[in-house]
């Protein structure tokens, strides 16, 4: 599914920095991924280029059959938008639209129509059990709601891989076991999971569990 | 994606935050209104004064003649019946203007007289004239007839010679008059307001040929609205048809040339004004928005996360500022619109209100926003999803 090799991430303002070291990595379908390690390690890098919001330095990077280390940003966009969903510690939701306008937005950049993107919202939002927030406005939502309407919209379009950075770092215990029941659930449905968090119960739940330390991926 | 939804998702984004929307859109807001306002109030004026215009002085028209030592036959009643009867006359009566007339009050006899301008109208000119009395009353046909020793005085003159009331007499040249009636204004041939009025009979008996005091003698034309200028053309020729060229008639200019020669000279500060107006609300919708560019990172983060591209993010924001000022400015077009009625109901005036001015207004704002969106827009176009998702 995914496939890195020899993916390296260096930032050249100034002192070179090796965000990531030469890495080779192959995530499958239906994958459960967690990826822990100390903050500055290296492991938002990781998730970054694995999701197509930034680009390795060098190596190579293949998502199914499609090399997207040197293609561009229209194709880029275009995989991001269709295969891959994401889950953010904060969130993201839009704050004056409902949660189901929220979940639509997740589709807005995609090929599906308005009335297409209305049906698959309000699906998402009832399997995540938010049905009956749809007209909610995020303020007036609690942090476990809020990030189930942010994975409604994540997954709404049926994406192939779904990509969560710290996504209970923002919520108490008993709303970190709801979403972590909802992400295992995503997970046995079929979905690729790669979780990034600092958090030990969370890492625990994932099949495969990755390190980072100073840019360089270690299997544990 | 279609340009439909970017823009309904703009429209979204500006219609769920109505705090924030106000605040950007305030500038443009303003712009339009001053410029509708200016330019409704400007045009209500115009009207206002074109109107004065039109029903004071387009009704008018005054014949002389070229040679004022000449024969007086053009004045007697055979040509004014003439000149009455065309088409387009309401009312024509004869004059002599008559220079300065020493002139005293019978109760002050020692003091030196007051030099005051006489003019001798009879009672179609007066009617011509239409004077605004304060007291007393006009003359008649049996003054006229009888040549009676009457005499109206403009308040001007009745205050110099410390006059309030009528009945009393005034001296002229050793001879009573009886102060019939005191007027304030006069509705044509303002001259009168600095002077005095008697029959045209009087007038004439006070006219002495040969000296230097020789009157000019003059007809007075009230017209039907519209008619002044054909009948300055006709008028010669019904007073004096076996010559027309020794008389002139003056008729007042064209009042459409007038009134498009005052709109035209105030219409350019108007817009000027205006335009310093719309650019400060182009300033300000651009400084506002850069600003709510900076705290709305996450989202356009959020935005290129789940596939928008750069030039998503670019259209979608200057589509906001676009509709941001083309609602700014259709407000601020009704708020222009409200205050020009209201300044018309208080003056009591008839607002004139065009609508493609405020049409005009709400699209130059809308302009005016989507060039106020470039910068602002192409800059949160360029951060990086990374770094956006990151605050």
């Amino acid at each position: 599914m995914l496939n890195l090799q020899g993916v390296c991430r260096t930032y050249l303002d100034g002192e070179p920095v090796h965000a990531l070291r030469p890495v080779d990595l192959h995530v499958e379908a239906a994958d459960y991924v967690s990826v822990t390690g100390p903050s500055g390690s290296g492991k938002s890098t990781l998730l970054n280029i694995l999701g197509l919001l930034d680009t390795p330095t060098s190596g190579s990077y293949r998502v199914g059959d499609v090399e997207t280390s040197n293609c561009g940003a229209a194709l880029r966009g275009a995989i991001r938008g269709q295969l891959f969903g994401f889950v953010f510690q904060a969130f993201h939701l839009l704050p004056g639209r409902t949660a189901l306008e929220n979940v639509e937005l997740g589709m807005l950049y995609g090929h599906n129509g308005r009335r297409q993107r209305r049906r698959l919202a309000m699906d998402a939002l009832e399997r995540m059990g938010m049905a009956h927030r749809a007209k909610a406005d995020p303020r007036h939502l609690s942090g476990g709601e809020k990030q189930r309407v942010a994975i409604a919209r994540a997954v709404a379009a049926r994406p192939r891989v779904l990509f969560c950075d710290e996504p209970t770092g923002n919520l108490d215990s008993a709303n970190t076991a709801v979403v972590l029941d909802v992400l295992r659930q995503l997970n046995t449905d079929g979905l690729t999971l790669v979780v990034v968090t600092h958090e030990p119960e969370v890492a625990a739940e994932a099949t495969r569990r990755l390190g980072v330390v100073d840019g360089v991926v270690v299997e544990s | 994606m279609r340009l439909g939804d970017l823009l309904r998702e703009a429209a979204l984004s500006v219609l769920s935050h109505p705090g924030r929307s106000l605040v950007t859109a305030i500038g443009t807001i303003l712009g339009s209104a001053a410029f509708v306002a200016s330019l409704g109030v400007g045009s209500t004026l115009h009207q206002q004064v074109a109107a004065a215009f039109d029903t004071r002085r387009a009704t008018e028209v005054l014949v002389q003649a070229e040679d004022p030592g000449g024969s007086h036959s053009w004045l007697d009643d055979a040509a004014l019946g003439r000149l009455t009867r065309l088409n387009g006359v309401v009312t024509a009566g004869r004059r002599v203007v008559l220079g300065e007339q020493p002139m005293s009050r019978s109760s002050d006899l020692r003091r030196p007289p007051t030099g005051v301008p006489i003019l001798g109208v009879d009672p179609a000119a007066l009617r011509v004239m239409a004077p605004q009395l304060t007291a007393g009353r006009g003359f008649d046909d049996y003054h006229e007839r009888s040549a009676a020793p009457v005499i109206m005085l403009s308040e001007t003159v009745a205050g110099q010679l410390g006059i309030r009331r009528v009945g009393v007499a005034v001296f002229i040249a050793g001879r009573p008059y009886t102060v019939v009636g005191i007027y304030r204004d006069v509705l044509r041939r303002p001259e009168s307001l600095a002077g005095a009025v008697v029959p045209y009979s009087v007038g004439d008996r006070l006219d002495q040929p040969g000296t230097s005091q020789v009157g000019k003698r003059d007809v007075l034309v009230e017209t039907d609205p519209g008619a002044a200028q054909i009948i300055g053309r006709q008028a010669p020729l019904a007073l004096r048809p076996e010559a027309p060229s020794e008389l002139r008639a003056v008729a007042p200019p064209d009042p459409r040339t007038l009134r498009r020669e005052i709109e035209s000279s105030t219409t350019k500060s108007t817009l000027m004004i205006s335009g310093i107006a719309l650019l400060i609300g182009t300033i300000s919708i651009g400084n506002a928005t850069t600003a709510s560019v900076a705290t709305r990172t996450g989202e356009i983060g959020l935005r290129r996360a789940v596939g928008a591209r750069r030039r998503h993010i670019f259209v979608q924001l200057v589509l906001e500022t676009a509709v941001l000022g083309g609602l700014g400015g259709l407000s601020g077009a009704l708020i222009g619109v409200l205050t020009t009625s209201l300044v018309s109901i208080v003056n009591g005036w008839a607002p004139v209100i065009e609508l493609r001015i405020a049409v005009f207004a709400s699209m130059i704002s809308m302009v005016a926003g989507m060039l106020a969106g470039l910068m602002p827009a192409a800059r949160a176009a360029r951060f990086s999803p990374v770094q956006a998702l990151q605050k």
